[in-house]
């Protein structure tokens, strides 16, 4: 967000128009140290703004769902979280730690599930979980507690050593929690993880987020899914033209406040 | 935490190579081709074993027949024929008492063939040697062999082996990219400079274990290790595999970096072998023949042809004249009636430096094309390592040319020995035999060979360096899988 410029945040029942300095993130973060924090990020590709000013904070414990049209911005938010893309101007931090400057150190504490998880097709769940705990610092984690991790993911048990080849995308994102898991990070990035799941495996999915959640971690998700959002979201923040233009907590709507919000910053 | 890193990368490449079906099939394949050029530089080895023995051989024979024939004159018995005199000086030093001298194989020209098959290795030295002599290879050889050399390990490892590494690493950072495994990844604590790095240090390690493990078999089958001096060949054999190997990784490594598709990696890595091992070299070779002609052999033989024709017609003069320049073989009295020999001797050292002004032009015209070869080989990794794999097996240009020019002035020790007994007209016996000069090849030092390789290997270093420098800049910037 341009400095000075002001910002239109809506809350559950009133629209604000308020400065950027008094979101709804400012109060949020401002007991908790935040687990992410994007300070007036912004993000340029030559002649495209893909995000403006971004003020955004998640603490422990809480799931902020991004909502938005495709090319909105989300996944360049997520990207820039990881160190995938280096901000045109202004800073993301993860625990504090700025991830321009210290991207390695910042992605230990970093999980993330794209879209589509994609794994090395002639391992097996096990050994891609195993690989990637391992390169994300978890290398002496057992076998068995490997496999645990899977089941608590909820992949059958009699999938955990076929070769991933022959997983369904569902199966996939089970094995990418895992992996998520079997790192203990503090802050989780999903890029829309349910795309394509069909509505027992969303529902699985977002239970376990809450578990996530209940063990402290951060989640940052960015999701088309007004209903899944409102359901597992803490607060929910919906940006457009890469500037988050309204941010809610989900306690405080329903489901047809949430759309009708939503609908009416996309027809604006 | 980087060297944990680095060993869960390569262990993960283990087992994903170990699942690829692909390459169990490319590097047992390339195993056999390396046995195969082994087995086929081991042949070439034997034959030329072969040959020296028989040249040695024929030394031998050749000495105890002029003793029997010498110790039956001795006892009364006539000649065989009057031209073929042993007691004559230019019989005994001419072809009857020839000494065949060989240029054993180089300590790894198993692994090298290199220019053994197409410079000469063996010479009949006597009072006749000239300069033709050393233009003739006695051997007749497989026209193809010759053109575009044998299917050794030398040849395996410069034009087969970065093709090898170019299959191994072609799509070593588009291919996570386009499996999607790339995201998954970069979101750990790694950066692609080091998963790149290790994946690849996996690769180079399986590459240059099976090429140097072929090699050291080669080498211990071959007989290699017994020969002298071996260990600092096989070491700089050993480093200039690797280096080149890493300069084709580092190729790799830089066309990944650009964030190109696994296609586009492999059509650019092809075409940069194809113009670094293939056209590169053959333009030089090409320019160089084509700026510094050598002057043809049939040349050599019609110059050799009209001095013989214009020596015999003169003979007597030249012989005049010869004694005038060489007033110590007269022995101050040149005034007696010159021998059939001496006149011969005359006419033959005549058309010796008629032959001299032709291979004059030959050899400098030879040194002006090695020159430009050696101006322009750092244009094209495979002729610097060409350059080194050969001069460390032993059979590189330069061990030639040192055995060349100790026959030579072994021909020259023989003339001196046999030409002042031709002019006098002494009578040679069985007594003289034990005291002809005798042949001793002096082979080149490891010392020799190692400032000799100190350029082309620098100069190798240098390019994987350089091209590292571009593949690390270029994976510096890599941050995502977009």
């Amino acid at each position: 967000m341009e400095s000075g410029q002001e910002s239109r945040i809506e809350n559950t029942s009133e629209v604000q128009t308020v400065d950027e300095s008094e979101t709804l993130a400012d109060s949020a973060g401002a007991a908790v140290a935040p687990v992410l924090e994007a300070r007036s990020l912004s993000k340029r590709y030559d002649e495209v703004d893909a995000v403006v000013g971004l003020d955004l904070r998640v603490g422990p414990s809480e799931i902020y769902c991004l909502l938005g049209p495709n090319g909105a911005g989300k996944t360049t938010t997520i990207h820039l979280f990881l160190g995938f893309l280096e901000p045109s101007s202004g800073s993301a931090h993860v625990m504090g730690l700025d991830v321009a400057e210290e991207p390695l150190k910042s992605k230990t504490h970093l999980a993330y599930v794209p879209e589509q998880v994609m794994l090395y097709r002639n391992l097996s769940g096990l050994e891609n979980l195993a690989y990637f705990a391992a390169l994300g610092g978890k290398e002496s984690l057992p076998t068995d507690r490997l496999t645990e991790i899977l089941g608590e993911a909820g992949l059958q048990a009699d999938a955990v050593h076929s070769r991933v080849s022959a997983y369904s995308k569902g199966m996939r994102q089970k094995v990418g929690i895992a992996i998520a898991i079997a790192k203990e990070a503090g802050a989780l990035l999903l890029d829309e993880p349910t795309s394509g799941l069909d509505p027992e495996a969303s529902n699985e999915f977002s239970e376990l987020l809450e578990q996530l959640k209940d063990r402290g971690v951060a989640v940052l998700m960015a999701t088309h899914d007004l209903f899944r959002a409102k359901e597992t979201g803490t607060r929910v923040g919906i940006m457009r033209h890469g500037r988050l233009v309204a941010e809610m907590t989900t306690d405080e709507i329903g489901h047809a406040d949430l759309e009708r919000i939503y609908l009416e910053h996309m027809h604006d | 935490m980087q060297t944990k890193t680095i060993k869960t990368i390569l262990l993960n490449e283990w087992r994903l190579l170990a699942a690829d079906r692909t390459l169990r099939i490319v590097l047992p394949l390339f195993i056999v081709l390396f046995a195969y050029a082994l087995a086929n530089g081991m042949a070439w080895v034997r034959f030329q074993e072969h040959t020296v023995q028989v040249v040695r051989e024929g030394n031998v024979q050749r000495t105890e027949g002029l003793e029997r024939e010498l110790a039956a004159i001795k006892n009364g018995a006539e000649p065989s024929s009057p031209f073929r005199d042993p007691r004559n000086a230019n019989v005994m030093g001419g072809r009857r008492g020839a000494r065949s001298v060989a240029l054993d194989p180089g300590p790894l020209t198993a692994l090298a063939v290199g220019q053994s098959d197409l410079l000469p290795y063996y010479y009949d030295v006597s009072i006749y040697t000239n300069e033709t002599t050393f233009l003739q290879n006695g051997e007749v050889e497989n026209p193809l062999n010759l053109m575009v050399g044998r299917f050794d390990l030398a040849f395996v490892a410069i034009y087969l082996l970065p093709l090898l590494v170019l299959a191994m690493g072609f799509n070593v950072l588009s291919g996570e990219r386009e499996q999607g495994t790339l995201a998954l990844t970069l979101s750990q604590p790694v950066s692609a400079r080091r998963f790149v790095t290790a994946k690849l240090a996996f690769r180079a390690m399986l590459v240059l274990a099976a090429a140097i493990g072929v090699s050291l078999i080669g080498i211990l089958i071959s007989g290699g290790f017994g020969s002298s001096g071996p260990l600092g060949r096989i070491l700089l054999w050993c480093a200039a595999l690797t280096v080149y190997a890493l300069f084709w990784f580092a190729l790799t490594a830089w066309v990944n970096s650009l964030g190109r598709s696994s296609s586009w990696n492999a059509t650019v890595l092809v075409g940069a072998w194809l113009v670094l091992v293939v056209v590169l070299p053959a333009a030089i070779n090409i320019a160089a023949g084509l700026l510094h002609p050598l002057p043809s052999r049939v040349e050599m033989i019609t110059a050799q042809r009209e001095a013989s024709n214009d020596a015999v017609n003169r003979r007597s003069e030249l012989l005049a004249r010869y004694l005038e320049d060489h007033p110590e073989l007269t022995g101050g009295d040149a005034t007696d009636e010159p021998s059939r020999a001496a006149l011969a001797w005359a006419a033959t050292d005549a058309v010796n430096q008629r032959l001299e002004e032709v291979s004059e032009r030959h050899r400098s015209g030879r040194d002006e094309q090695n020159e430009l070869i050696r101006r322009y080989r750092f244009l094209s990794p495979a002729l610097l390592v060409q350059e080194m794999l050969i001069d460390a097996a032993g059979t590189g240009d330069s061990r030639f040319a040192r055995f060349q020019s100790q026959v030579r002035a072994y021909a020259g020790q023989w003339q001196s020995f046999f030409v002042p007994a031709i002019l006098a007209g002494e009578q040679m016996s069985a007594d003289v035999l034990p005291t002809l000069p005798a042949f001793n090849f002096v082979d080149e030092s490891l010392g020799d060979v190692g400032q000799r390789a100190t350029v082309p290997l620098s100069a190798l270093i240098i390019l994987v360096g350089l091209v590292g420098a571009g593949a690390w800049v270029g994976l510096g910037k890599v941050r995502g899988a977009g």
